[in-house]
């Protein structure tokens, strides 16, 4: 029942909330829109590792046209995923080349960059670390000296010096597994190197400043992200900051962390006026959010007939300078390194490794992209010392029905071997390309590889207006995967009877719509989906109540569709449903309704994992790829000849839009795996500044990658569905390494493979890969182990 | 000297430093944000426009070369309200994804198709050497190229 409201709580003096600004003339009305936009530039360190001294900013601001300078001071406080370890602006101690020191704004940006250029700047050098290896030697300066003191925003991370954070898993007994006489052992160490998402709109913020409150319109995935961080560094209250997101001009996770703009938020409040905050190219690639280089090492315990008796490994992970979105990704080492096969018994540490270069993030399927790498390289290593075909081993090994992963979730239902068994029957029906390898090495290889879907708090708000059209609302961006313009339009017109196009979806703000984790990890369509399905069902139900009492009927015997209220099977005894929606507007109002979805939770063992932020994953998805490749002997030129994609998608809401995503993801991916190479120099700057150095396939690269939609296998998602978007780069890398090692005869152990590496594989000149850094013996990696200084790994009976 | 060209069919006059490039002209003068500052290296062909009929990447082009050049941007490539045949395909294809890319898409491929009506897929491939898509993959772009010559418009 509803409890009245006692008017004298709301009975007051109010003042208006818009005079400020409407007395300054700030308010800005549709006729002043475009006029007097202030443009910002960032002022970077120019090294790796240096304690701030001194910085005067007087000969920036004796500059005609700068309007303000934001500092240290402006936002202070530290931020980050997991651990608060990163400062928006550093005026005390510089951590990579490149890392954001001050911001001006000025009358253009001209101005603005040559202000920047004007600061005094002087530092004291300090020691630097510009690889996992050397973070992680005894004698390594640490790069976070107060990392004790750093706030923790998850609890349970293991921590000290160097390693940022540290998840582990430990199932069953893999001494004993290892022990046993019926077993082999196989181990390798694999590595990878970065990958630059490279969206063409780089990270942008443009800011105002409007009665007393933030608005800040941005290119970002995540904008309830953005309100919180920004509030934060700023200290205001939350509700003090408004996100308004337009189209996005790709995102693939660089886009799912707060960077930029509260910079501009603090310009914009400091000049009362709209601040623009624009990276460079240069400054975008050169600080650019990365998928992580990583290293590994690791070591199975394998029966003759393929029984995976025992999995021990080690991944370390460059987090960067800060630890950002590699703390939360350590997690992540579970489900996919963990994850396509049925252990015995596994012990995985995953460490997120400082080190004083520009800091990583996320990226398409993040570290389940090399982690499938290392994993499905390792199992043909493994089928060869067994004497397996990689095929069969796959076959038997792979997770089904009742099999428990690494942290002891229950996966249900038969899914991978089925999906084995489809791409087999699609390779059987398509003609192999070995042909078109001319006098070339030839190779071919199929993959299985596990990902999932970051679920999650989403909200959403169905409005159905009167001229019979619906308006969602929700926290959805739309970056160019088709959810916001095509998944959910038609979630919604599928429950209310409309066409997708008489919906009407709303951009993301954050005064409009409920709290949402953002668009990213394939959750767009499975959380926002849900959330805007339940809203327009309380929508429909509402609208058939009201259609019973007109139309004499029950409402369980009336349906929605093509605009109108019909009773089931018997069409056009119906009405409008305009004649409905009237009818209910004038007995209560405008009809609406709202849905909420979060994550449910899927349990994992008691015990199995520290350190991490999901324990077990409550939507898998799995994909199987399969690749032929033609390798050029003097050349070591990898051409791709054949693509082929059997994914797991639940439903396919809009089949060809999700072809879209394979084709568009498995593209990426093959740039990821021959020819994306980021290198970091001695001074530990990234050496790919532009397009010219940083080489992404081109149309000529890239061939038409062959799909088989694989749906029905279980899913919390709306109607069955799971994320499309993400999943399609998975195993890309996988599929090619594996290829090329078939084709070439040697051991593929890093990516990209550039011709250079591929050339000095075919030719013997490539040691087989070692990590001395990472012990042999799974115990030594750990945090508060005696770990021996650098020793090389042990030697012992490996295939 | 100031510079004297068509943009879009309209004639105008510049009087700015000579060496501005074509693309800080259309979009921060002209407001035709059509054109996509992305490489600003003539790499990736977001900020594709014709000059004179022919694509090419306006962020290396500076204004004073321009003098009595017609330029058309992707804003005036077809009367208002109406597609040209390749931005129809692009649409009818379900093509685009984020969008940056496609100004200068359509813009290379409309010159293409004009000078090469009935390409291969291969060579469709070659002339899209300097337009970059990160999303797509491409291919759809190229199946939407080739239905043209299919359907008899191209």
């Amino acid at each position: 029942m509803n409890r009245p409201t006692d008017p004298r709580t709301v009975v007051m003096n109010l003042p208006r909330r818009d005079a400020l600004d409407k007395v300054t003339g700030r308010t800005r009305y549709t006729s002043d829109l475009g006029a007097g936009v202030l443009h910002a530039a960032i002022l970077r360190s120019t090294v790796a590792s240096a304690r701030i001294l001194r910085m005067d900013f007087s000969p920036a601001l004796a500059m005609k046209g700068v309007r303000a300078i934001a500092q240290a001071s402006d936002a202070p406080g530290l931020f980050g995923i997991g651990i608060a370890d990163h400062p928006l602006l550093n005026g005390s101690r510089i951590r990579f080349k490149g890392e954001p020191l001050a911001a001006i704004a000025a009358d253009t940006l001209e101005i603005a960059r040559a202000a920047a250029a004007a600061v005094i700047v002087e530092t004291e050098p300090l020691p630097a670390v510009m690889t996992m290896a050397d973070a992680l030697s005894p004698d390594a300066p640490i790069i976070h000296p107060d990392w004790k003191s750093y706030e923790l925003l998850r609890e349970g991370g293991i921590r000290g010096g160097n390693v940022a954070w540290e998840a582990r898993v430990s199932r069953g007994d893999t001494d004993a597994a290892f022990a046993r006489p019926d077993i082999i052992i196989i181990e390798d160490c694999f590595q990878v190197g970065r990958q630059n998402q490279l969206p063409f709109e780089p990270r942008c913020a443009v800011a105002s400043y409007e009665d007393g409150r933030y608005h800040i319109h941005t290119s970002t995935q995540v904008p309830w992200t953005v309100r919180a961080v920004t509030a934060k560094a700023l200290g205001v209250s939350p509700s003090r900051v408004r996100v308004t997101v337009p189209a996005v001009g790709g995102g693939f996770g660089l886009k799912f962390d707060c960077t930029i703009e509260p910079i501009a938020a603090v310009l914009a409040q400091k000049t009362g006026r709209t601040v623009s905050l624009v990276h460079s190219r240069e400054e975008e690639n050169l600080t650019c959010l990365c998928r992580e280089n990583a290293e590994v090492r690791i070591r199975s315990a394998v029966t003759a007939e393929g029984e995976i008796a025992g999995r021990e490994a080690t991944v370390l992970m460059d987090c960067g300078a800060y630890g950002g979105e590699q703390v939360f990704l350590t997690t992540m080492t579970a489900h996919t390194l963990g994850g396509n096969y049925k252990l015995g018994s596994v012990r995985l540490n995953s460490r997120a490794v400082y080190t004083n270069t520009p800091p990583n993030g996320a990226f398409r399927a993040c570290n389940g992209v090399y982690n499938t790498f290392f994993l499905e390289r390792h199992t043909d290593n493994i089928a060869r010392a067994i004497g397996m075909h990689p095929l069969e081993l796959r076959r038997r090994a792979v997770l089904g029905d009742g099999d428990i992963g690494a942290t002891g979730q229950v996966f249900l239902g038969d899914v991978l071997r089925p999906m084995l068994d489809r791409m087999a029957a699609f390779r059987d029906r398509t003609p192999d390309q070995r042909d078109r390898a001319d006098g070339r090495l030839y190779g071919r290889a199929t993959t299985v590889g596990t990902w999932f879907i970051f679920v999650g708090p989403s909200s959403a708000t169905v409005n159905l207006n009167a001229d019979g059209s619906a308006t969602l609302v929700t926290s959805g961006v739309e970056i160019g995967s088709g959810t916001m313009v095509q998944a959910l339009p038609q979630i919604v017109a599928a429950t209310l009877g409309l066409s997708p196009d008489e919906v009407i979806v709303k951009a993301a703000d954050t005064d409009a719509a409920g709290r949402d984790l953002g668009v990213g990890g394939g959750r767009a369509t499975v959380s926002i989906g849900a959330a805007s399905k339940m809203a327009a069902e309380r929508v429909r139900d509402q609208i058939l109540n009201i259609a019973a009492e007109m139309l004499q009927a029950q409402p369980e015997d009336l349906i929605l569709t093509k605009g109108r209220v019909e009773i089931a099977d018997r069409p056009g005894t119906g009405m409008a449903i305009t004649s409905a929606i009237a009818r209910a507007e004038a007995l209560h109002g405008p009809v609406s309704g709202n849905g909420n979805f979060t994550a449910p939770g899927v349990a994992a063992l008691p015990g199995c994992a520290a350190g991490h932020f999901i324990e077990a994953i409550d939507i898998p998805v799995f994909a199987v790829h399969d690749c032929e490749v033609a390798v050029d002997p003097d050349t070591g030129h990898v051409e791709v000849l054949s693509y082929k994609v059997v994914q797991d998608v639940g439903l396919a809401l809009n089949p060809r839009a999700v072809h879209s995503q394979i084709q568009g993801g498995v593209v990426q991916g093959l740039g990821y795996a021959l020819h994306e190479k980021i290198s970091i120099g001695p001074d530990g700057a990234l050496e790919q500044p532009g397009f010219e150095q940083y080489l992404v396939p081109l149309a000529g690269d890239v061939v038409p990658v062959e799909i088989d939609l694989y749906e029905g296998a279980p899913s919390i998602g709306p109607l069955g569905t799971k994320g499309a978007g993400e999943v399609p780069i998975l195993n890309v890398g996988a599929t090619v390494a594996c290829a090329v090692s078939r084709a070439i005869g040697r051991d593929v152990s890093e990516l990209p493979l550039t011709p250079p590496t591929v050339l000095a594989l075919i030719q013997g000149r490539t040691d087989r890969m070692d990590h001395p850094h990472i012990a042999a013996e799974w115990t030594e990696n750990l945090l508060g182990a005696e770990v021996p200084p650098r020793s090389p790994a042990k030697s012992r009976p490996t295939h | 000297m100031p510079i004297e060209l068509t943009l879009n069919g309209e004639a105008i006059t510049l009087d700015i430093d000579p060496r501005t490039p074509l693309l800080d002209v259309l979009r921060d003068r002209h407001g035709l944000t059509g054109a996509k500052a992305v490489c600003r290296e003539g790499f990736c062909g977001a900020c594709t426009v014709h000059i004179d009929g022919q694509a090419v990447p306006s962020c290396l082009r500076p204004i004073g070369l321009l003098q009595g050049c017609s330029i058309v941007t992707v804003e005036g490539l077809a009367p208002p309200g109406t597609l040209n045949r390749v931005q129809q395909a692009f649409i009818d294809h379900d093509v685009v994804q984020c969008g940056m890319c496609f100004p200068g898409m359509v813009m290379t491929l409309t010159d293409f198709l004009d000078r090469e009506p009935t390409p291969t897929r291969d060579q469709i491939k070659a002339a899209l050497v300097g337009n970059i898509c990160r999303c797509t993959g491409y291919e759809r772009i190229i199946d939407a190229v080739l239905s043209l010559q299919a359907e008899g418009v191209a």
